[in-house]
């Protein structure tokens, strides 16, 4: 009889430069059980996933990983490695190739050969008994750009199984499933552990944790909380153990009285311009006032990022429902006609969304307000530097000169350049989503304080954050999304971590 | 003096690839000048060699901004073709039917025609690009077959002549001496004018200005190189018309890149279209201007064309456009779009020109002068990554 401990985490201690992010952290994990692993986002549960697959090699962190009774050595930043092993992981996002069919996906790099070639007869026969064994209603000869979601999920699953995993790994894994293929994949999860198959299940919906798992794991700012049989715990202490902490004096305080109503959004709904059976948006209620903060929490994929490229008119169609700026009901039609209402967002991953790295701060500064001091036929360069330099003074952008490309910044730096060049434009409301990620303790004070300012100064913003503490420490009002919908607004006297955290998962 | 020094450095190390291009450029005729006793630096050459390189460099100048915002234009060699023949037609038939003996007008014409005819294709194609969302590369790879089928439909597989004097004028002609120091002088003029109205404007705004010794300097140096030139080509005929014409066109493009929105658009969409999108800018509307832009530029380039060769070919501009991408790309524009300017574009057509032309003196056969530019090209642009990623 094997040992009843597949899996054995033992003090794991991860550390990355400035952060640690897993600290002696212990877990351990039953032979056929589903094992919930659960906590805020950045309370480590990713970190764990990483070194589990070996792009954190043995030894770059510390502590012992047992698996099997042996310990677990992945040396190579391969996950083949871990696969060869027996550990099989599906991603949040999926890893699938959309032009081949089930099939050759399961198969991916490990394609059975005979003297000539790929064996195509073996390779789809194998592929059908993996689906059938674990009852996965799909046809392996089915293209997987033609498949749903929910069954894209099944093949990464039946890939995974094809490789003999002795432990499987879903990382998020209903962020994009329908409540159907949910109901599907549970399913799928129990019929797997009659196989005897292991499963470590990481999700911040705390209603699946209760469906599925025989004990839950909680992790927050990378410690172990708890580990508990599920049946011993409830969702009310489930969210004290996620959230319970201290709040420290890491915010500026603000002085700003909230105006007049300047926005509002009566239940809005839209869809993806792309795909227009996609609903994105479905439901959302909030209004904002002049000066105030207007924080927007929600888990990833709650909608948010999606609700706020739609009011800028740069991603949904809106299906029903009303947007009315100072008393009017308006539509915007594209980042330009945001702009010219008054509406500037600072996106999220500046990046990819916010800045152009190859080019000077200044040109990034003034790249959406041009107008302001060009004809058709000419910038006036110094009346360009002049008004990025106002601005690059007021948010103080550390850089040598504003001439210096944009990569050459710090985060920190960069996401003020972005935040200049739509202060620049004179926005009523100003829009910020995720404003500090990813950047330093330092920085993102002077970002708070920086909102603080605007805010004082009249401006209405709207904060998106990940981090709950941020969101409760700079917002006036929270307005709490879940799955597309408003879940609700909560004034500043009646905001707390518990509260948030049951609208988030959809329990309240 | 330690300013200026200071001031010199950094000049050089924010623009270290133009200095590159342009020192590999000067060894280039200096390793020529040697190989050739001196010949290749004699003032028929150096007028002959600016002039060769006007036609792919009037492609070269649209394509930088074509690349730039991220896409590709394969048919502009075959356009300038299409023109050239087009304008030929004109020229050698049409005119004589209906307008004879009426040479100043019917060139106007023919020019006219020219251009319109180049940027009315490229309004297709930007359209089809822009707005519809076909891939640049396939529609201007299809735009070069359609075009290689226009010109035999136009010339019905004949050479038609446009070598009428007035016509020739613009690609053959030369200024008198007097004429080309006059000038000369205009653009010197024009340069310390400019020079001190961007002073006088600075001091406007407050800004630091750099020291009035070094700008002028500058001047002087440009003022110099220009004379230098200008005395060189009087030597042997006088500065050529086309010549002129690409230097004018160029001035003016690399005012449209650096100093107009259009300009700064597209290097932003270049760099990164997501964010340019999200900061309002109107990314259809500026890819299909640029491609505008490249249609009035082949129209130029293909009558230029028909009057430096004085016919329309079955083969006109066959190649070309090859030419001008690589120019561009010697020129430091980035194949992944954002970076690229229309200065270094135009020594990277000097760049070639200057390499056939000295292998030609050398009489290196054909073959080997093919293989050579692959190489050159290939190394130029190794040197540059590997220069980037020190």
């Amino acid at each position: 009889m094997p040992n009843e401990i597949i899996l054995d985490i033992q003090n794991v201690t991860k550390q990355f430069p400035g952060v640690i992010a897993l600290k002696d952290v212990s877990i351990k994990i039953n032979r056929g059980e589903i094992h919930g692993i659960c906590g805020e986002n950045g309370a480590g549960k990713s970190t764990l996933m990483m070194i589990l697959k070996g792009v954190h090699p043995w030894g770059s962190y510390e502590g012992k990983i047992n698996y099997d009774d042996e310990e677990l050595k992945l040396e190579n930043r391969s996950i083949r490695q871990a696969s060869d092993a027996g550990i099989a992981i599906v991603y949040q996002e999926l890893t699938l190739v959309p032009n081949m069919t089930v099939g050759e996906n399961v198969f991916l790099g490990r394609e059975p050969k005979d003297h000539i070639g790929i064996n195509w007869n073996k390779l789809y026969a194998d592929t059908q008994k993996i689906l059938d064994k674990y009852n996965l209603d799909i046809d392996a000869n089915a293209l997987v750009k033609n498949l749903g979601v929910g069954k894209m999920q099944m093949t990464e699953i039946a890939k995974a199984l094809s490789e003999d995993a002795k432990i499987l790994i879903l990382d998020e894994p209903t962020s994009a499933l329908t409540d159907a293929e949910i109901d599907r994949l549970m399913e799928i999860l129990e019929n797997l552990k009659s196989h005897g198959v292991t499963c470590i299940y990481i999700t911040h919906k705390l209603p699946e944790l209760f469906r599925i798992t025989d004990s839950i794991t909680v992790l927050r700012d990378g410690k172990v909380i708890t580990t508990q049989p599920t049946s011993d715990l409830n969702e009310g202490m489930l969210i004290k153990h996620m959230v319970g902490r201290e709040m420290k004096e890491r915010f500026p305080k603000g002085k700003r009285k909230p105006g007049e109503e300047i926005l509002s959004v009566e239940d809005l709904h839209a869809v993806d311009p792309n795909e227009t059976s996609k609903e994105i948006v479905k439901g959302v209620d909030l209004n904002l006032r002049e000066g105030e903060i207007l924080g927007i929490a929600g888990l990833m994929g709650s909608g948010r990022t999606e609700l706020v490229s739609t009011l800028f008119g740069e991603y949904g169609k809106i299906t029903h429902g009303k947007v009315i700026l100072e008393g009017q009901e308006i539509s915007v039609s594209s980042a330009n006609d945001a702009m010219k209402k008054g509406i500037s967002l600072v996106p999220e991953d500046r990046k990819r969304y916010g800045l152009v790295l190859i080019q000077s701060v200044q040109k990034n500064i003034s790249l959406a307000n041009l107008d302001q001091f060009s004809t058709w036929y000419q910038i006036d360069f110094n009346a360009e530097l002049n008004a990025s330099d106002t601005f690059a003074q007021k948010l103080a952008i550390k850089a040598p000169n504003l001439s210096v490309l944009c990569q050459t910044l710090s985060g920190g730096n960069q996401q003020k350049v972005v935040i200049a060049k739509w202060l620049m434009s004179n926005p009523k409301i100003l829009i910020m989503d995720d404003p500090t990620r990813g950047i330093d303790v330092g920085a993102k004070y002077e970002i708070y304080k920086l909102m603080n300012q605007l805010a004082e100064e009249g401006i209405a913003i709207i904060m998106i954050s990940s981090e709950l503490e941020e969101v409760i420490g700079m917002s006036d009002r929270i307005m709490v999304m879940s799955e597309g919908r408003s879940m609700g607004t909560l004034d500043k006297d009646k905001i707390n971590q518990e509260k948030i955290m049951q609208l988030a998962t959809g329990l309240a | 003096m330690g300013d200026t020094l200071t001031y010199l450095k950094k000049q050089i190390r924010e623009n270290i690839q133009t200095y590159a291009i342009i020192l590999a450029m000067v060894l280039i005729w200096i390793l020529f000048s040697f190989l050739t006793e001196g010949r290749y630096a004699g003032s028929q050459n150096i007028s002959n060699l600016f002039r060769q390189m006007t036609v792919t460099a009037l492609l070269a100048v649209g394509m930088v901004l074509v690349i730039v915002t991220g896409n590709i234009d394969l048919s502009v060699g075959k356009l300038a073709g299409f023109v050239s023949v087009v304008v030929a037609k004109f020229q050698d038939d049409i005119w004589f039917q209906y307008l004879p003996n009426k040479p100043v007008l019917t060139t106007i014409l023919s020019v006219l025609i020219g251009i319109g005819v180049g940027t009315i294709f490229e309004v297709i194609q930007g359209y089809l690009v822009a707005y519809l969302r076909v891939p640049s590369f396939i529609v201007s790879l299809g735009g070069m077959w359609v075009l290689t089928g226009g010109i035999l439909v136009i010339t019905e597989g004949k050479t038609i002549a446009a070598n009428q004097p007035l016509f020739s004028y613009i690609a053959q002609g030369y200024l008198p001496q007097t004429a080309g120091w006059i000038a000369a002088g205009i653009v010197i003029v024009i340069l310390f004018f400019t020079m001190f109205q961007n002073r006088r404007n600075r001091v406007k705004y407050g800004f630091s200005v750099t020291p009035l010794v070094l700008d002028i300097l500058k001047t002087i140096f440009l003022s110099a190189l220009m004379a230098v030139y200008v005395y060189i080509v009087n030597q042997y005929n006088g500065v050529q018309v086309p010549v002129l014409l690409l230097a004018i066109t160029a001035v003016v493009m690399s005012y449209v890149s650096t100093n107009t929105p259009v300009g700064r658009y597209a290097y932003a969409i270049g760099g990164n279209r997501e964010a340019a999108r999200l900061s309002g800018v109107n990314i259809k509307k500026n890819i299909f201007n640029v491609f505008m832009l490249m249609g009035l530029l082949c129209g130029v380039s293909g009558v230029v064309l028909a009057s430096y060769v004085g016919y329309g070919t079955i083969a006109a501009g066959s190649g070309y456009e090859l030419d001008a991408i690589a120019s561009c790309i010697l020129g430091g524009t980035s194949t992944l779009g954002g970076i690229g300017t229309i200065f270094g574009a135009i020594i990277g057509s000097l760049i070639m020109a200057s390499l056939s032309s000295g292998l030609q003196m050398l009489n290196v056969p054909a073959a080997w002068q093919y293989i050579l530019r692959g190489f050159v090209l290939i190394l130029a642009v190794y040197a540059d990554v590997y220069l980037k990623k020190k």
